[in-house]
């Protein structure tokens, strides 16, 4: 049994990695306080700009691992390229697969990174790496992107839930559970399995309305009374968590679809992709930062091309859509969406005329807030085998999501006196893809 | 390099070093020792602390520590009338041999073992081991390297099962729970911060661990395995069977089987999964060899130092160390000598957890009150001058709500006459559901809008507010004087009179649900279970 040491695969403050004493004191400042909660350096001035500018994020999770070969790195005419065309897009010079014509024609707001080495091929692991852009350590449990986010451009006393994930269908729903880590259980996710509409948000018929409010005002009463003279971080978080109750009950508007005109329903479409979709357009509008659609279930080990021939179109449909909404509403300069998988499929066709788990060379996309549209980074050699130029993993794209949304990827959270950077201090965010 | 290396031992002999003649005579009372160091450091501060809380407090406080749950109304009269100067150490007893204690900690003991670890569970083999009082050392022991085939021993393999696909985390979280030292950093370079973590420790302490195995649903040991490391600089090191205090044993094996032996390995191992029995033992144990190293005189310090910073924290809400897992000489104690006390007298009276809780409940400095009267502000938490506001567990929460709403004429009237509990119990049973509704297993817990969502809207409350059966609301809709139903609601929600602010705005209410059935006794319940002072252990 050998270990290498993992430089870049798990931070510990030394300065070796880059951080210097001063950012450790200021760490130990903070936490001096009290020490059982975790505490956060923030940087007043950045973490203002970012609130004034509501930025939010809209991720499309093609769970199971969709083929890049039949998206956004087509291979035509190569051995292991299938049987379907590429095709030109808006963008001079970029193609894609023909199972995505609507999005050809609207490459101008996306950029395509085709260059992803992120080496773990399992659902769970994959799904875990590519949620939280770094596997835990074994003593610290890392949130997941959308628990970053909520953290950074959520309010604290927001009247809408700061991350929303729906994942309707039961495959691969456990490999990767939206996860807070070590952000607390205040970062979870409110996830969505069997309805458009979240837990717990309606008011149960048995109570009216008025009943209810009085019921809450009753409670802040006597929970004012008793908190005179006491103090603890936990006492502000339950008196906080049920001021946001009915705010959050008032926002289950924003989970019924039929407010909707009909118009736009329909260019969704009745699916339940298509409907979620539109949920999140509606979610992000009011201001909820992170929403996460998940899409399930792309893994193709047979009958690879008959699966991306029923998923493909239909994920080029909703994304279309998404982005058109977005844009004709002026929320796409400051919403980026993410298409994104646990990884992707080997180029290599199976006897069951599948493709199975790869993580070698695969691709994924941002579009909108932040990010330069119309272009690919990275490239694939002529098989699909391997990356031949901007080989990157799950810490530079998740530098460079942080990056197009204005936040610095080098910031820490302290965990008691451990500073914890978002990403690895020696990653860089992909430059050439950002505004 | 040689520099930082010797000045980190010098810091190390500094401070592992007790120096028993410092510390207070070793047969002074648990309870006499923590106010005597707490109270001395609050004088020379100048800090007069807040006063003992009041006997109400006092009951609930011990109830919910001990067993898991609110005193019921007769419980809580009881103490309160009683004129007995013993009442306290009395009320103790009782609830130390209550069958709720090992539930209750082992509820604790199993948060404590198994944190983020998914959903397994210890609680059968830590709620047998507490009922018996089994000590601290061997339970440790028996998690290390447990016979599962012993009824008495069964299950001990959970906290090695639950990480038994990662190495590091087992590594990682035997040095946190056990010892309270979190090595983790030291994996890919000596310790940054702290200098008495080389990457020799961490890879010393994982040599231990290396030769677990899978086996069926069984934990197993192998004969072979060695652990070898890159350093910094590149060069590959055999790591020794090293414990945290630098003490390198010798463990026999190590040299990688031969392709027969292997193959008589793994028949014996087919024949064991298919007969569902347990793998063979080992020759030699490396897991019972980390036992017995952490357990030898001079070497024993982390683990006895430990589990006595958990236990503080567990009923002081804050250790004497914290965090709990950063025990080492660049993270002093607020109280140095307390806990060197404390660890000493663990020791010497051979691990007796209860023995252990007995005497930090009984302290003064248990049992001050949580408000802070004075004007000045509040002293930092860790002089523990005020008493801490805590939130309950998931489990103490739910069992909790069960007992508050359930009508006081169904439970016993004399606490002592049940000593099974059998009325109360039963309902620690019935909340497991409700606080798995709470907490979302796995994640870090903290209170959060899910909570509050599901207490407002979800009708997993229905059972506790119905007017049915020997339901607290059932009761309080017989009652005709509005005055006399407050009484009763607070009194066993709150386990508390109300005060004549509370009585009016109470009793103003319900006058509004006049004619409207149960409704309004209802939302006043879901009121009192829903406050703060409900959810809090203060």
């Amino acid at each position: 049994m050998s270990d290498r040491r993992r430089g870049s695969a798990s931070f510990c403050g030394s300065p070796e990695h880059g951080i210097g004493r001063r950012a450790f004191l200021g760490g130990l400042a903070a936490v001096a306080a009290d020490m059982t909660v975790l505490d956060v350096l923030k940087q007043p001035a950045v973490a203002a700009e970012l609130k004034k500018q509501q930025k939010r994020v809209i991720l499309l999770w093609l769970a199971g691992g969709s083929s890049q070969l039949e998206t956004w790195d087509p291979k035509p005419g190569a051995p292991t390229g299938g049987p379907f065309r590429a095709i030109p897009t808006s963008v001079p010079g970029i193609q894609i697969s023909e199972l995505m014509p609507k999005m050809a024609k609207r490459m101008g707001d996306t950029t395509i990174i085709r260059s992803l080495n992120t080496k773990n091929g399992d659902h769970g692991g994959g799904a875990k790496l590519m949620m939280r852009g770094r596997m835990d350590d074994p003593s610290l449990r890392y949130p997941d992107l959308g628990a970053v986010i909520a953290r950074e451009l959520g309010q604290v006393h927001s009247a809408v839930p700061d991350y929303v994930s729906f994942y309707s269908s039961t495959e691969g729903r456990d490999f990767a559970p939206g996860a807070a880590g070590f952000l607390g259980s205040r970062y979870s996710p409110m996830e969505l399995t069997t309805s458009l509409m979240p837990e717990n948000i309606r008011r149960p018929d048995a109570i009216s309305e008025i009943d209810h409010a009085e019921r809450a005002e009753l409670r802040e009463v006597l929970s004012k009374r008793f908190a005179r003279g006491r103090s603890s971080s936990e006492l502000g978080a339950h008196n906080e968590a049920y001021a946001r109750v009915r705010g959050l009950m008032a926002s289950d508007k924003l989970f019924d679809i039929s407010k909707e005109p009909q118009k736009i329903r329909d260019e969704y479409g009745p699916t339940q992709f298509g409907e979620q979709a539109l949920v999140a357009r509606r979610l992000v509008e009011a201001g909820v930062p992170f929403v996460r659609v998940a899409r399930a279930w792309w893994d193709s080990h047979g009958q690879n091309f008959e699966t991306h021939q029923e998923l493909v179109p239909e994920l080029d449909h909703v994304m279309s859509t998404l982005l058109d909404d977005l844009k004709r509403r002026g929320l796409l300069e400051s919403t980026l969406v993410i298409t994104l998988a646990e990884f992707g499929r080997t180029p290599t066709i199976n006897a069951s005329l599948g493709r199975d788990h790869f993580a070698t060379a695969w691709s994924a996309t941002l579009s909108g807030c932040g990010v330069k549209g119309g272009t690919v980074y990275g490239k694939t050699d002529a098989k699909g085998q391997s990356v031949t130029d901007g080989q990157v993993g799950a810490p530079e794209l998740f530098a460079t999501i942080y990056r197009a949304l204005g936040i610095d990827h080098q910031k820490n959270y302290f965990v008691g006196s451990r500073p914890v950077p978002l990403t690895e201090p020696d990653t860089d965010p992909i430059d050439d893809v950002l505004v | 390099m040689r520099v930082s290396l010797i000045c980190g031992l010098a810091l190390f002999l500094l401070t592992e070093v007790v120096s028993g003649g410092d510390l207070l005579p070793a047969d002074r009372a648990i309870e006499d020792v923590v106010d005597r160091e707490i109270d001395a450091q609050l004088l020379k501060e100048k800090i007069k602390p807040a006063a003992q809380a009041d006997d109400a407090t006092i009951v609930r406080r011990l109830t919910l520590d001990l067993v898991g749950r609110i005193p019921t109304q007769a419980e809580t009269r009881e103490y309160v009338d009683s004129t007995d100067p013993a009442k306290r150490v009395k009320l103790v007893e009782r609830l130390l041999n209550s069958p709720g204690f090992a539930r209750h900690q082992a509820d604790s003991f199993d948060a404590m073992i198994m944190a983020g670890g998914g959903r397994e569970s210890m609680r059968d083999y830590l709620a047998q081991a507490l009922r018996e009082g089994r000590p601290w050392d061997r339970q440790f022991r028996e998690i290390m390297a447990g016979d599962e085939s012993k009824p008495e021993t069964k299950g001990s393999s959970g906290f090695l099962k639950s990480r038994i696909k990662d190495l590091d985390r087992m590594t990682s979280d035997v040095s946190s729970v056990f010892f309270g030292v979190n090595v983790s950093c030291a994996k890919c370079h000596d310790h940054p911060l702290v200098h008495d973590w080389k990457q020799d420790h961490y890879y010393g302490m994982k040599s231990f661990l290396s030769r677990t195995i899978e086996f069926g649903a069984f934990v197993g040991e192998t004969d072979y395995g060695t652990v070898k490391f890159k350093t910094v600089s590149g060069a590959e090191r055999q790591a020794k069977f090293m414990f945290l205090t630098g003490k390198v044993v010798e463990v026999s094996g190590g040299a990688e089987p031969t392709r027969e032996q292997r193959q008589e390995l793994k028949r014996r191992s087919d024949e064991a999964k298919k007969k569902k029995t347990p793998p063979p033992a080992p020759s030699v144990s490396a897991r019972a060899k980390l036992a017995d190293v952490a357990l030898q005189e001079g070497e024993r310090d982390y683990f006895a130092r430990s589990i006595a910073n958990r236990l503080f924290a567990r009923f002081f809400g804050r250790g004497l160390v914290m965090p709990l897992d950063q025990m080492h000489s660049e993270n002093p104690s607020s109280h140095p000598e307390l806990l060197a006390w404390l660890a000493r007298d663990t020791i010497s009276h051979n691990y007796d957890l209860k023995r252990l809780i007995r005497g930090l409940v009984m302290s003064h400095a248990y049992s001050r009150s949580s408000r802070w009267e004075s004007s000045t502000s509040a002293p930092l938490a860790r002089m523990f001058a005020v008493g801490a506001v805590r939130p309950l567990t998931p489990q103490q929460l739910a069992t909790s709500m069960w007992v508050a709403t359930t009508d006081p004429n169904s439970l016993p009237a004399d606490p002592g006459l049940d000593p099974k509990d059998s009325k109360l119990e039963p309902l620690a049973d019935r909340a497991r559901g409700l606080a798995s509704a709470i907490a979302r297993p796995g994640e870090e817990y903290a209170i959060g809008v899910s909570e509050a969502l599901l207490m407002s809207n979800s009708d997993r409350l229905q059972d506790v507010l119905a007017e049915s059966g020997d339901r607290l609301v059932g009761r309080l809709v017989k009652i005709k004087d509005r005055g006399e139903q407050v009484d009763l609601a607070v009194r066993n929600v709150l386990g508390r009179a109300p005060d004549a602010e509370e009585r009016k705005l109470l009793a103003d209410y319900l006058a509004k649900f006049e004619g409207r059935g149960a409704e309004g006794c209802r939302r006043l319940v879901w009121a009192l279970l829903s406050d703060s002072e409900f959810r809090f252990n203060y």
